[in-house]
Formats: C-alpha cells, structure tokens, sequence
C-alpha cells in the first residue's frame, strides 16, 4: 500500500511541474481550476470505479425546481483505495455534499476535495492534497526539478 | 508379416513404457506439468458458453431477462453491453471464449496467463488462502495450487461490468471461478470451469473450453485501440476451422526455471517520475516540447500514447506506476507492468534479428553482467512520449536498461540510456528504483475503461489517431450513460 505521505509528495511535485497531472498520471488536469471550490449537494446517481478515472454522478439542487447534474471526478480505482475509499463507501442513492475544483469549461464538471455525508463523515479527493507542499522523503528522482519548469523553458 | 511385425513393435513400445512409467510416475509430475506451459490457441472461441452438457446456463428469471435483453441488443448490431467492444477489459471467463492465442508461464510462485488480445494478463498466486478483493477487477485475484499435473485456479473479486461470454451471459461480483486445466492425451489443453454465481444461475455450473497448440500462433503486443482507429472491430472473427491453422505437435517454448532467481517477484517503484528533466533535446525535439506546452498552458488535455492507451515501452523505463510482476526463465526474463499495462519479453542470451520490427515493445535482449541484467531495446514505432511533458521518441529509439538488485534483494536500480539522435543531441541516463512488494497480485490498469467524453472536448492530441472512437456520454438526469462508437469511416 502507498503512503499517505507519498501521495503527498506525488502530488505536490505534479503541481510543481506546472504540468499537473491527475491523480494517476493519465493526462492534465488543466481542465480545472484548483483555485476555486464550489459546493454542491445532491443524491447520488451513480458510482463510476473505473480507469482511468472515476467518477460520481451527483443529482444536484440547481436553481429553484432544477436539478442540475454533475460529474465529479474523484481519483482511480487505485488511488481512491489506497486513501482509504471502499467499494461502497458511496452508493446510489445517498445524499452527499461535494466541495470540489470546478472545471475551466463552466460545465457542471469537477475534481473532487471533500465529500460531506448527512452524519458528516467524510471522504477526500485526490484535489484534497494538491497543493500541500512536498511530503516527506522529498522529491522522486526523475521528477522535476523544485523550481517552476513550465514547458516553454524547456531546454 | 509386415503387420505382424509392426504389431509387435507397438506391443513392445507398450510394454516399455507402461514399465518405466510406473517407476518414474513422481519424477514424471513435474514434466506432467510442463505440458501446460507455452502458447495455446482456443478450438472454438465460443461466442455462446453452454454447461458441459452442451446445455443452456441454469439462469434465474432476473439473469434470464437481463440476458434476453442484451440478446436483442445483439441482434441490433448493439454489443455495448460488453466493454471488449471498446477495447477495455473483457473479464473471465470471456477472454478465453476470445479467438486469441494466450501463452502460459510459471515459476514458483506463480503462474501468468500472457493473452495475446490487448496487453492482457492475469497473474494466478500460488500461495495458500484466497485473496480479499479490496476492489472488484477484471482479471479478479486468482489463486491456484496443483493437484498431480492439473492446476486448480479459484478466482474471485471479479467485476460485474463484464460479461462472461460475447452473447452477453451476465455474472455478478459474487461470482467465483473455480478452473481445472489439465493436458488431455490428445494434445490438447483442457479448461474446465465451474461456474458459482448465485445471484445468476440456480445451481453452479460447468463449462469446458479446450485449446490446441498451434505453431504459427504468436503472442504478439496487439493494441486494440490502434485497430479501432484504423475501422478494425475490437475483436476480430473467429477463424473458421476448415482455414485455421493447426499444425500440430509445436514444441511448447517451455519456460526453464533459473536455479538462482535475482528478479522474480512482485515490485513497486519507490518513488514516482513522471518527467525527464534536462534531457539534452534537439531542435526538432524543441519545438515539439514547445508546441504542447502551448497547447497545455492553453488549458488543453495532451492526448499522449500513454493517455490514449498506447503507451510504449520506454513509458516503463521513465513513468513505472504500480505493481510489476518479473518472472524469470533461462530462456527469458518477463516484465509485466500493471500501469502501464504492458508485457516485456527479455530474450536472454539472444541478439535482435537482422531485421528489427516496429512496435510500441521494441525488440528487448538481454544478458546478465555479473548481478546486473542488461536489456538491450530498439525496433520501436517512434510513437511514445517520455514523459508528462511529451517529450518525442522516434524509430530511431534505442534504450539500454541495467537493472541492478540491490544485495538484500528488496530493491533494484535502474539505469536507463536513452539514444535516439532524432530529438536528442547526445546519450543521456534516467534512473529509477523499485522496491519488493508484499502484494499477491498486481492491481489492474484497464485504460480504455471509461473513456468520458469530457477528457476530449477540449483535447491536444500529439498525433492524429490518438482521437478516440469510442468515448462515454452521460445520459441527462436519471437516464444511464451510453458508449459512443464512431467507426473512422463515418
């Protein structure tokens, strides 16, 4: 099993290479604003464990009678296991506030921090740890360098 | 007389055998054994599993509807209930049923399935007591032990999205596989399975399916969604008989054990890289480098080989993630990576052909100096990033690994140089480290899972036939998501 810590670091250092990249390396997470967060509650739809990335379809209360649906990403199946997820630690069904970084698109779209059930039990997203700072043990060998290195200072 | 003379040499033959066979019978089980190792090919690859009996699955009157439904679906044109139809993982039973060759191999520990269809491989634990899914997968956590020369593999922990046959036989997460594979007199390879899925069927059922040695058969490194892009179907038809090939009485490449094993085992990389820092880049490579960060910083996801599901050899060299299974044989050393998912067959003590292919693999050799294994790799298609940045690699690549165990043996380094003088001025070296892993299996990394239609609204893709053909659509409100295909042509 993978460290919290190690997570951690993972994490930071993906942040610190400016090319954040999602929570299993798959692709970019430019496509979200991890500056922002935004709130939402709703019911469950459905749970998506699956690769590359999962997923929960939340049922959200939009404005006034409208329900709005959202698609939050919240890890992989490996990730979300390792931080302490199981397979059913969300189901359909269940009522759940999600604080998450809204994609840059405007859709309802995002990544997910915290999710809050009713009796306030929570669960974290891979979002949850970016931008902690590197974990201990330091950098990987291999990973980029501590200083920005934004791709157009390539050598 | 020429009969009689004939009859008596077969007697005689009998008699021998039968005589030394009894004196030999422990020492034979090991060959016994042996027997089931090498490349097999399916003789039928059902599209429809039937019970032993040649009888139709015990399904209750839920499995019955479910299954009629989908048999209706079948019968549009519609096979979305089975994700092989978009490349991801088809589940057990159902890549067996799939007109591929698969290769089996062991060692001590374990036995590995290497299925030709898409990367595919399963990894059977020997050690005792079932495996505690913390996660339904594809492949689920098979355990097995030999009894004489059959192997027993029971599997559970498999997941519910797959279907156990292309017609769409449905199986839920209790589902448990027990398999008795065995050698028959003939020739041929013997799976007999029983099938315990309660939630399904009304009482367990077995089902046998058998697979014959083939010497043109080959496990090769098959990238489904490459054959997609191209208009192929994602499983190609079952050949027909009368055209298969099936030529008998191939040599089984029998996998030797090696009598000191310095690599086998299951390893996990130490630490995480997912970039190449100051790789000594050309101008070529530069402006490539260049031209996706701007794409990137613009806010676009880079559809690299390794995010379209088509990542190459050299992503294991610079961006292992998760467990790595190392067999070891005389005659190979087998690297099987879970993320990304990919087989590397090391031909020892081998040099590459005169004239090398073009894969995403590459063509490996290698050969041990002292306690370091070095691996030799060219022959690559030139389609791999190197990193997250998507640093190029062309045909031109050519990658020289020494692993080096450490003296405990609970880690090994890596020291990689990477040559290819299309994007890179000189010779330069990464280096990784792996450490041992208590885990009985590797996870699973099934890339064309979920391929949300999200990830390629507003997507760079590095080359043009990373666009996807298949991708998920959320249905609005409570109405279920939906697989898109869109064949090329259309």
């Amino acid at each position: 099993m993978r460290s919290q810590a190690m997570i951690r670091s993972m994490l930071s250092w993906m942040l610190a290479a400016c090319f954040t990249v999602a929570a299993v390396a798959h692709h970019s997470t430019a496509e979200f604003d991890y500056t922002k967060q935004v709130t939402i509650k709703g019911t469950v739809k459905e749970v998506q464990w699956t690769n590359p990335h999962s997923y929960i379809q939340l049922i959200a209360d939009g404005d006034g009678a409208q329900k709005v649906q959202w698609s939050v990403e919240i890890g992989s199946p490996s990730l979300n296991i390792n931080m302490g997820w199981k397979k059913n630690s969300v189901k359909a069904g269940d009522v759940v506030s999600m604080t998450l970084s809204p994609a840059r698109n405007g859709k309802p779209y995002g990544t997910l921090r915290v999710l809050t059930f009713a009796d306030g039990k929570k669960l974290e997203g891979v979002a949850a740890r970016v931008g902690a700072g590197p974990g201990p043990g330091g950098p990987p060998p291999g990973a980029a360098p501590a200083a920005p290195a934004p791709a157009t200072k390539a050598p | 007389m020429r009969i009689m003379k004939t009859l008596k040499w077969l007697l005689c033959t009998a008699v021998l055998a039968a005589s030394t066979s009894g004196a030999a019978d422990s020492a034979s089980a090991a060959s016994g054994r042996d027997a089931l190792f090498g490349i097999w090919m399916p003789d039928a690859a059902p599209r429809t599993l039937k019970t032993a009996n040649g009888k139709a699955p015990p399904l209750n009157a839920a499995a019955s509807k479910l299954y009629a439904e989908r048999r209706q679906r079948l019968a549009r044109g519609d096979a979305s209930f089975d994700p092989t139809s978009w490349c991801a993982g088809p589940g057990m039973p159902r890549m067996l049923t799939m007109p591929y060759p698969f290769e089996i191999r062991a060692d001590a520990s374990r036995v590995v399935f290497i299925h030709d269809w898409y990367r595919w491989f399963r990894t059977v634990d020997l050690g005792a007591g079932d495996v505690e899914p913390p996660l339904p997968l594809t492949m689920g956590f098979p355990v097995g032990h030999w009894e004489g020369n059959t192997l027993v593999i029971r599997t559970n922990g498999l997941i519910d999205t797959t279907v156990m046959d292309a017609s769409g036989l449905p199986h839920s997460e209790e589902l448990v596989l027990t398999e008795r594979l065995r050698v028959l007199p003939d020739g041929r390879l013997e799976d007999r399975i029983t099938i315990n899925d309660p939630e399904n069927y009304t009482q367990p059922w077995d089902t046998v399916l058998t697979f014959h040695r083939d010497a043109a058969a080959r496990v090769t490194d098959d990238v489904c969604p490459d054959r997609l892009a191209r208009g192929e179907p994602a499983e190609r038809p079952a050949p027909q008989r009368a055209n298969a090939s099936r030529q008998q009485a191939a040599p089984a490449p029998m996998a030797k054990p090696v009598s000191a094993s310095r690599l086998a085992g299951i390893w996990e990389p130490k630490t995480f890289g997912i970039m190449v820092p100051n790789a000594p880049l050309s101008g070529a490579g530069q402006e490539i480098v260049a031209r996706n960060a701007a794409a990137m910083q613009s806010g676009k996801i880079m559809q690299t080989a390794w995010v379209s599901c088509r990542p190459g050899a050299v992503s294991t060299m610079t961006m292992p993630r998760e467990k790595i299974v190392i067999m070891e044989t005389a005659d190979e050393v087998t690297l099987l990576f879970e993320m990304p998912r990919m087989v590397r067959r090391v031909r020892m003590n081998a040099s590459h052909p005169a004239k090398v292919g073009s894969d995403y693999v590459g063509d490996s050799v290698g050969h041990w100096e002292g306690s370091t294994l070095v691996v030799d790799t060219l022959g690559f298609n030139g389609y791999a990033e190197l990193d997250a940045r998507g640093q190029p690699t062309s045909a031109k690549l050519h990658t020289i690994e020494r692993f080096t165990p450490s003296a405990d043996g609970n880690s090994i380094d890596i020291e990689t140089v990477v040559e290819d003088p299309e994007y890179y001025t000189q010779p330069f070296t990464i280096k990784r480290s792996w450490k041992k892993s208590a885990a009985r299996h590797p996870f699973e990394y099934d890339c064309m899972e979920n391929p949300r239609q999200e990830d390629f609204e507003n997507a760079y893709y590095v080359r043009e036939q990373y666009r996807p053909v298949c991708m998920r659509v959320e249905g609005e409100g409570m109405a279920p998501s939906r697989m898109v295909c869109r064949r090329p042509e259309d």
